[in-house]
């Protein structure tokens, strides 16, 4: 009895309602094009979500919170930027450890300074985070560089040719497991293990569900704003030096624009804006399901040009469907709370 | 272990040049279950956050078990025992139950890492000690009102409370509820915790309270042994006047007047079914009934939020319909709400803004701009008219008093010029003072012809202000009361008695 | 300060604001601030040239800023202002190329540039209804609604042009933008006058005393018989013709539609002037807005004169930008509550009429 119960639960999150989408879009392009199921596609759309799903998993603890921030791209391009122009400039031939841990420390303190106006000033994320994009995008180009560099140091040149697994496949080419997934896989455990087994990741959701009983209770709302900035600039430098590398270039205008595409795919696996909910596995489902859908239009042979448009009405649909649910459930369901 | 005791000793608190407490002393003992009873404006609110520490008093001491406080912190008075349950009860809506019960030990402990099972157990023992069993994983946010309270109930116990503090805890529940919170309160009792219960539901209070403490304007006026006190008696010490058991409001010649309003065999599927009544011109008709009678929502209904689904409305003897909330409007129907801050108000805005909200589209000129002056004028005039304390028009309805912010409220519907006013809770909130006021404002409303309904589960004001009196019960007319045909006691007996059907 | 223009209506009534308001007058402060700082240090800064091409670019910032400002005074979005403004500016490009061909009617420039404005609005019109729609009605929460509704018109945009540039427009088209009406660019004074206007509908009108309800609470607003629905559709409609105006100065400006115009980077420049404006749920002042759009100009035109020849001069204003709204945020904590009672103070001696814009 107590399994059933679980069991409905489990079926009434957003996050198997997202996991129900995948699998039928499956079905469906792998029925249209049966090209779809391979390990070659596979592997492609495993490669394309990594980096997204990395700056996914550090915005998430951000979204759970209750805020909204959009400057983790800007971070992820002044960080990464930096890091590989200073190490450039003191000749720097070795590895990427050390490319991951100055740009991630960079991160840390961008998040830092995000969490020190949020707790100081009394200011929402949302408008600091709009500060600092602009600050942060303009610093990078003017203080540093403008210009893409190619110049990758012996060490990491190869970086983005290093695979698990290598596969064949007429419609992919030549694709393969990138060793990346291995960070994808790292730093969503980990995440997840601090959202679910510690009190400072439940501390997270129990802010973004109610602020004023979070600081009742006795959580120290500031520390963990804190911590939750400093986490997201990290992750978010992270995701843009595993990007550079895998593109084979640094450029400051990295992921300009593409803030929102993130917001989305963590919606898309459950969050809640208002905060309160989400979690590693639906972000990721969210990642993939945009993924997916960028496929299938490819493989369904819908022109380039109108592939965007379905884009657009696929997501007018996916966010009509609360609507179109609830309308039935209000014709079939009384109200629980009783009005007099 | 010695017995607990909680005492305050003479205590002063003022904001601002208004008195809020003024030389207050009072004590708790160990198992005891004290009701704090007063109007809004007594000073009861501000007794509960002293004595929790949110507020520190100017002057007076706390002794909560022979240490003495000039003022405590808020965890200091948790460190002592003393448990406020907030009106949000302090639960996460997003996390389980398990999660909300344990989450308190989880924090004072230290420990960074969480333990599922753990929490579990700790859960089960928490609600196993108010005897009650609530499905651990079920989000908070998803329950009941009154399994809210419960958790919360539990949450206090677990953090070794020696007092729980309750703020109008039986606002939301039915009948049954309150039975079953009584008798949860008389368990704590038994293990000697005490309860301090701020209510201004008399009945209530006469039920369960072994001792009764009344404010009035930041005093106590009484404090005793609840035995054989009653319902006028805590009337007239928290009111100061009088009340009469009877009607003391005039007599209007209602005889001679027409139907404003006819509803006959009004249905809305879940909420309420065949009701059939009229209201006349000047006639103030009050409707009651517990939660779940469906009262409110009869109200809704004629007010266009939740048209009803079966059942015909005359107004001024012609049949309409009223489909949504700007064609109950168009038909000269007004409804202050319950919630005055959430349905009435737009805090932020200036009151003028507020008075004209509901008449902007008279306003106009021909180029369809407003017309400033006039509309200044018009909101002018209402604050004259209705006495509305301000310095300024201008200034945000939110720079006034509870009882002013419902006369806001009210001038914005009055300057529509209704036919029939629906009040739902007008006096909800509101101090003494503004109270017999709006009370007054209401009678001659009446007497200039307006038809109102008045929704309330204010017994004395039910009683002080109608004609006629209907009282709902599971969405139906139970029975009617006419004028000088029935007191307070009568009236509250009917209200809950025949609880027997165990309908609630 | 600011004191609006007499205007004597025909009900013989006068209207005069006066107001003082705390953000306005640290915008002005900064504005002020920052062209005697450039006019002091750049030689160049304050010359007829320099004014006069730093008041052509800026009106399609002001008109988009406008469109953004309508949801975000109701505490909500418009995400898709920018793909709504292409996407006027690509039909009327279409109108243009393939529409008036057809007609085989002699070059009259009032009928291209009338119909091409025409066209536009109309697509600004279709564009927040549809937005209306999905937040109104469906209600959807706006940020979604609005990146649901940029992805559609952006895709619609792709589909019709391929992705490729439209360009080969009547030369009256340019007219628009290039031409100046007793010393000011056309587009400027397009700017004044919808300036003008919104303040007007903003103030003066039923929808805007509306919209400042529905913003400070739905609920309330649903209870005084406000049809919030129907305030929901409107602010979307103007904001989709303002975007349409704001795609059409940029099309002339450039004689060129694209889907790609300012994608990306606009949404975010217009919510930051907002945010900088201090518009929110239910509070802001058009005048704000402007003098903001205005602030933005002065610093992006000047910082690039003072830098001009040193590589990436051109981001050196975004970091300023960020730089400048973290101040204003600063100022506005510690001057919060002092503020306050000085405006109500201003109030009680006032008599008559108090506006919340």
């Amino acid at each position: 009895m107590v399994k059933n119960n679980m069991l409905k639960r489990i079926f009434e999150t957003t996050e198997f309602v997202t996991f129900t989408i995948i699998v039928v879009l499956s079905v469906i392009i792998g029925s249209i094009n049966p090209a779809f199921y391979s390990w070659g596609m596979l592997f492609d759309i495993l490669r394309a979500s990594i980096v997204f799903s990395i700056m996914a998993f550090g915005l998430l603890p951000v979204i759970i919170s209750g805020g909204v921030d959009i400057s983790f791209v800007a971070i992820a391009a002044m960080s990464s930027y930096a890091t590989h122009m200073y190490l450039l400039r003191i000749g720097y031939e070795g590895g990427i450890l050390l490319y991951y841990l100055i740009a991630c420390s960079i991160g840390i303190l961008a998040g830092l300074i995000n969490g020190f106006l949020v707790t100081r000033f009394d200011l929402l994320i949302f408008n600091v985070s709009l500060a600092m994009y602009t600050m942060w995008y303009g610093f990078v180009r003017f203080f540093i560089g403008s210009e893409r560099n190619h110049n990758l140091p012996a060490g990491v040149a190869n970086f983005y040719s290093r695979f698990l697994l290598i596969v064949e496949n007429q419609f992919t080419g030549v694709t393969g497991l990138h060793v990346s997934v291995l960070f994808v896989l790292g730093i969503g455990v980990t995440i997840a293990l601090l959202l679910r087994y510690t009190t400072l990741g439940r501390g997270i959701y129990a802010m973004g569900g109610s602020r004023d009983v979070a600081i009742r209770c006795g959580f120290n709302i500031k520390t963990i704003t804190f911590f939750v900035m400093m986490l997201m600039g990290g992750i978010a430098s992270f995701a843009g030096v595993t990007f550079n590398l895998l593109s084979r270039f640094f450029d400051p205008t990295i992921f300009l624009g593409q803030e929102l595409d993130v917001i989305a795919a963590i919606i898309l696996g459950g969050a809640s804006l208002s905060g309160g909910r989400g979690s590693v596995i639906g972000s990721f489902m969210g990642v993939i399901v945009i993924q997916m859908i960028h496929r299938a239009l490819i493989l369904t042979g819908i022109p380039v040009e109108w592939q965007d448009l379905m884009v657009g009405i696929l997501l007018v649909f996916f966010i009509s469907f609360p609507f179109i649910r609830d309308s039935f459930k209000k014709l079939t369901l009384k109200s629980s709370l009783q009005k007099p | 272990m010695a017995d607990w005791e909680l005492r305050a000793e003479n205590i002063y608190k003022s904001f601002g040049g208004v008195k809020a407490l003024d030389d207050v002393s009072l004590e708790i003992k160990q198992g005891e279950i004290v009701c704090l009873v007063g109007e809004n404006g007594s000073g009861k609110s501000t007794m509960i956050k002293i004595i929790s520490g949110v507020y520190s008093a100017d002057k007076g001491e706390l002794i909560i078990n022979g240490h003495r406080y000039r003022n405590i912190s808020p965890i200091e008075s948790i460190r002592k025992g003393i448990q406020v349950i907030y009106q949000d009860f302090s639960l996460f809506p997003n996390l389980t139950v398990a999660e909300n019960l344990a989450i308190n030990d989880q924090i004072s402990s230290g420990k960074k890492w969480v333990n599922w099972r753990e929490y579990r157990r700790i859960a089960a023992e928490g609600l196993a000690e108010i005897h009650v069993s609530i499905d651990l994983d079920q989000l908070a946010g998803q329950m009941s009102t009154a399994d809210r309270q419960l958790i919360a109930i539990a949450k206090a116990i677990m953090s070794e409370a020696r007092i729980i503090i309750m703020d109008e805890p039986t606002t939301a529940l039915t009948q049954k509820e309150i039975q079953a919170l009584f008798s949860t309160i008389r368990h704590l009792k038994e293990r000697g915790i005490a309860i301090l219960f701020v209510s201004h539901k008399l009945t209530e209070v006469k039920e369960i309270a072994e001792r009764t403490i009344i404010f009035r304007n930041g005093k106590k006026v009484l404090d005793r042994d609840s035995q054989g006190l009653d319902i006028k008696t805590m009337e007239y010490y928290m009111t100061g006047r009088e009340l009469d058991s009877f009607w003391s409001a005039s007599a209007s010649k209602l005889k001679d007047k027409e139907n404003i309003l006819e509803v006959k065999d009004l249905s809305l599927a879940g909420e309420f079914s065949d009701i059939s009544f009229q209201l006349k011109r000047g006639e103030i008709l009050g409707i009651t009934g517990l939660l779940g009678s469906g009262r409110g929502s009869l109200a809704l209904s004629l007010f266009g939020v939740t048209p009803p689904n079966k059942g015909k409305i005359r107004i001024g003897g012609n049949e309409v319909s009223i489909k949504n909330i700007q064609s109950a409007i168009q038909h000269k129907i007004g409804y202050v709400p319950e919630d005055r801050i959430r349905e009435g108000l737009f805090l932020d805005q200036s009151i003028e803004d507020n008075i004209v909200a509901s008449t902007i589209d008279k306003l106009m000129n021909k180029l369809s701009l407003i017309r400033d002056h006039e509309k200044t004028g018009l909101s002018e005039d209402w604050i004259h008219r209705l006495n509305i304390k301000t310095p300024s028009g201008a200034l945000p309805a939110k720079s006034l008093s509870g009882g002013n912010q419902q006369r806001v409220v009210l001038a914005k519907w009055l300057a529509n010029n209704p036919d029939i006013l629906i009040l739902n809770g007008p006096t909800v909130g509101v101090d003494v003072g503004s109270k017999a006021e709006i009370h007054q404002l209401i009678q001659n409303l009446a007497e200039q012809g307006m038809g109102i309904l008045l929704i309330s589960d204010d017994i004395p004001e039910l009683i002080y202000n109608c004609d006629r009196i209907i009282l709902m019960r599971d969405g139906k007319i139970s029975s009617e009361f006419e004028r000088g045909k029935v007191n307070a006691e009568e009236l509250n007996k009917a209200m809950i008695g025949n609880l027997m059907d165990g309908k609630e | 300060m600011k004191i609006s223009k007499r205007k004597i209506n025909k009900e013989g009534s006068t209207s005069m604001n006066l107001r003082i308001d705390r953000q306005t007058l640290l915008l002005l402060i900064i504005f002020f601030a920052l062209v005697l700082g450039f006019g002091i240090f750049e030689d160049g800064f304050l010359t007829q040239r320099s004014i006069f091409s730093m008041a052509f670019q800026l009106p399609e910032i002001g008109l988009l800023s406008y469109a953004m400002m309508l949801p975000y005074l109701v505490g909500g979005i418009n995400l898709s202002i920018n793909a709504s403004s292409n996407l006027s500016a690509l039909i009327g490009a279409f109108f243009l190329l393939k529409f008036l061909p057809l007609l085989n009617l002699p070059d009259i420039p009032a009928l291209q540039i009338g119909g091409v404005f025409v066209v536009a609005i109309l697509v600004g019109i279709a564009a927040g209804l549809f937005n209306g729609i999905l937040v109104g009605f469906i209600n959807a929460p706006p940020i979604l609604a609005t990146l649901a509704s940029m992805a559609f018109f952006t895709g619609i945009s792709v589909g019709l042009t391929k992705g490729s540039t439209l360009t080969g427009f009547p030369q009256s088209i340019s007219l628009i933008s290039n031409t100046s009406v007793m010393g000011f660019p056309t587009p400027f004074l397009i700017f004044i006058g919808v300036t003008i206007l919104l303040i007007i509908l903003l103030n003066k009108s039923s929808f805007g005393f509306k919209l400042r309800l529905l913003g400070t609470n739905p609920v309330a607003s649903q209870f005084t018989g406000i049809e919030n629905k129907k305030i929901i559709m409107l602010y979307f409609v103007f904001s989709g013709i303002l975007s349409a105006i704001a795609g059409i100065l940029i099309m002339s400006r450039t004689m060129s539609a694209s889907y790609q115009y300012g994608i990306r980077t606009y949404v975010l420049l217009t919510i930051l002037i907002n945010v900088l404006a201090g518009i929110a749920a239910g509070s802001g002042k058009v005048i704000n807005v402007f003098i903001t759009v205005f602030i933005l100009q002065v610093i992006s035109t000047g910082f690039h004169m003072l830098l001009i020849g040193m590589r990436g001069s051109s981001f050196f204003k975004d970091f300023v930008w960020g730089l400048l709204l973290i101040f204003i945020f600063i100022v506005n904590y510690f001057t919060r509550n002092k503020g306050t009672e000085k405006v109500e103070l201003l109030g009680l001696f006032r008599k008559g009429k108090s506006m919340n814009e």
